[in-house]
């Protein structure tokens, strides 16, 4: 996963419905960047069945002990 | 008896309150002359409300009287981060937007604490839509470290931990979702407990982002925190996600001490790029700890910048949702700074948000592989002690920016995996400033580092420490 460029960035807040002008986007590249790079290794490399309910169910397990 | 009652701990004011050695009033008279006295200088404040909290606490007084006690907390004067939701009463979320909003319902967390007796002094600053680390706020100025005017609190429940420190109220309520709670304590010098997610209710608290909000306290120490903790924790049919875990006696467990206990020290990520008095700090902390019976071994974490990164994943994306309507209607209302956080959010698509979030699980299930052997982490809050409100202005000093980002290095990864976490004050720079270290707990087992932070408190004196006005 790379950090989304000004071009990528306008289109996504355009279909979010909240437009941003070229110099926005470009700080957001700035800003929000280093967040892509950071998860970069794990985005892709999930397993299929891996819901966001697993960590509920790891945090209470946990606490059952 | 110290001849100021705004002086005492929560719970030394709650017990003499209840023994009639001191009034309610006289508890909340006391707190309203030092915010008198300090608001001027602090900001810390958002609502004083002298007139009702004195006919509150003169109730209060006329009830005991009658041998009627409401609850724990019977008479104690608090004020909470103006993002409670109180049923008539405005709640500005420190924004503009909300400036004049009166909620229509009261938040599960103060009504539990209001159920137990206590009294409103008024309500607290905080970052505009806690969306800050600072405790800069562009519409109603920055609040400042009582220890050193001019220092920043830390955010977003800057208020509360300037206060709190300050002796203004005798605890406050924050919320924390990237250290909001934590860093408010260690730059304010006052104890702060960031609860496990899903231990608190959050209904009838502003959101921010659903994943990752949390209730929690700040107070003067861990005992009066495991009060708190103790009165607000639980299920709420008003919200589903607070979890029905066993509540254990938090203030039983702060009377014991830690021996027996294991506390790891990470070898890497918390221990880098530390100011050197906050590492030094970090040392004889640890001294401390050794000396009072605990085991002290080293812990080798997974990668925290992936747990950091993909916490600000989830926080941009569910803020930007959140206010997705005024970002469209009212963009022009938010602060530059809070704007341009909420616009990231915007720039994040649906798969790698949830790509983040579905990563939560395994992620929580390596820290618990990794801490098996140890009852709770420490680790520094923040690398740096309080920097200046200017020298952290985004937008007017050169270097802001790096500055936050590295104020919140050490908070987001708890916050991703959502556990508990009790920051405690450690020590003072030479400079004056606080220093706080954090305890990370397992996930619902606040019980512990509430207990480890309180052996700490009865083996030092660094949560004592009043500021003084210049």
């Amino acid at each position: 996963m790379t950090r989304p460029t000004e071009k990528e960035i306008g289109a996504i807040a355009s279909a979010a419905g909240v437009p941003v002008d070229m110099e926005v986007a470009a700080r957001i590249t700035n800003s929000i960047g280093p967040a892509f790079d950071g998860f970069a290794a794990i985005a892709g490399t999930l397993p299929f069945d891996l819901e966001p309910s697993t960590f509920v169910l790891v945090q209470t397990a946990k606490a059952a002990r | 008896m110290s001849s100021e009652p705004a002086l005492m701990s929560l719970t030394a004011v709650a017990s003499a309150i209840a023994d009639k050695r001191v009034s309610s009033r006289e508890a909340t008279q006391s707190c309203l002359d030092r915010i008198a006295k300090w608001q001027p200088h602090l900001n810390a404040f958002m609502a004083i409300e002298a007139e009702e909290a004195l006919k509150v606490a003169d109730a209060a007084d006329a009830a005991l009287a009658k041998g009627s006690r409401r609850g724990p907390l019977h008479g104690v004067p608090l004020a909470h981060k103006d993002m409670y939701y109180e049923a008539g009463k405005v709640v500005t979320c420190g924004s503009r937007i909300r400036r004049d909003f009166v909620a229509t319902t009261t938040s599960t967390a103060l009504q539990r604490l209001k159920d137990a007796g206590t009294v409103r002094l008024g309500s607290l600053q905080m970052a505009e839509f806690a969306y800050g680390p600072t405790g800069h706020n562009a519409h109603f100025g920055p609040v400042h470290n009582p220890f050193k005017l001019g220092h920043v609190t830390g955010g977003s429940s800057s208020g509360s931990g300037s206060a709190v420190a300050a002796r203004l109220t005798f605890a406050a309520l924050g919320s924390d979702t990237g250290g909001s709670i934590r860093m408010p304590a260690h730059f304010c010098g006052v104890t702060g407990l960031k609860t496990t997610v899903g231990r608190v209710s959050r209904a009838g608290a502003m959101p921010l982002s659903q994943s990752l909000d949390t209730v929690g306290p700040l107070a003067r120490t861990a005992e009066d925190c495991a009060v708190l903790l103790g009165l607000m924790a639980g299920a709420d049919p008003a919200d589903p996600t607070a979890l029905p875990e066993p509540l254990p006696d938090y203030a039983a467990a702060t009377a014991q001490s830690v021996k027996g206990l294991t506390i790891g020290v990470p070898n890497t990520f918390y221990v880098d790029d530390l100011d050197p008095e906050v590492a030094s700090v970090l040392d004889a902390t640890i001294a401390v700890f050794k000396r009072e019976g605990a085991n002290i071994v080293q812990v080798d974490l997974p990668d925290q910048r992936q747990l950091a990164s993909a916490s600000q994943l989830v926080l941009a994306v569910e803020a930007a949702a959140f206010h997705k309507r005024w970002l469209i209607e009212r963009p022009q209302d938010y602060g530059p700074q809070v704007l341009m956080r909420l616009q990231n959010g915007l720039a994040i698509s649906g798969v790698t948000y949830l790509e983040a979030l579905r990563w939560r699980g395994p992620a929580l299930a390596a820290h618990m592989a990794a801490t098996a052997n140890v009852d709770a982490v420490i680790a520094p809050v923040s690398p740096i002690p309080a920097p200046t409100i200017a020298e952290s202005d985004v937008g007017n000093a050169p270097n802001a920016e790096a500055v936050i980002q590295r104020l919140t290095r050490f908070t987001r990864p708890i916050n991703y995996l959502g556990l508990p976490s009790l920051s405690i004050p450690s020590g003072f720079t030479k400079n004056g400033l606080p220093v706080g270290l954090q305890l990370v707990g397992r996930s619902f087992d606040e019980a512990t580092i509430l207990r480890i932070g309180a052996a700490f408190q009865r083996a030092t004196d660094f949560h004592e420490k009043v500021p003084l006005l210049p």
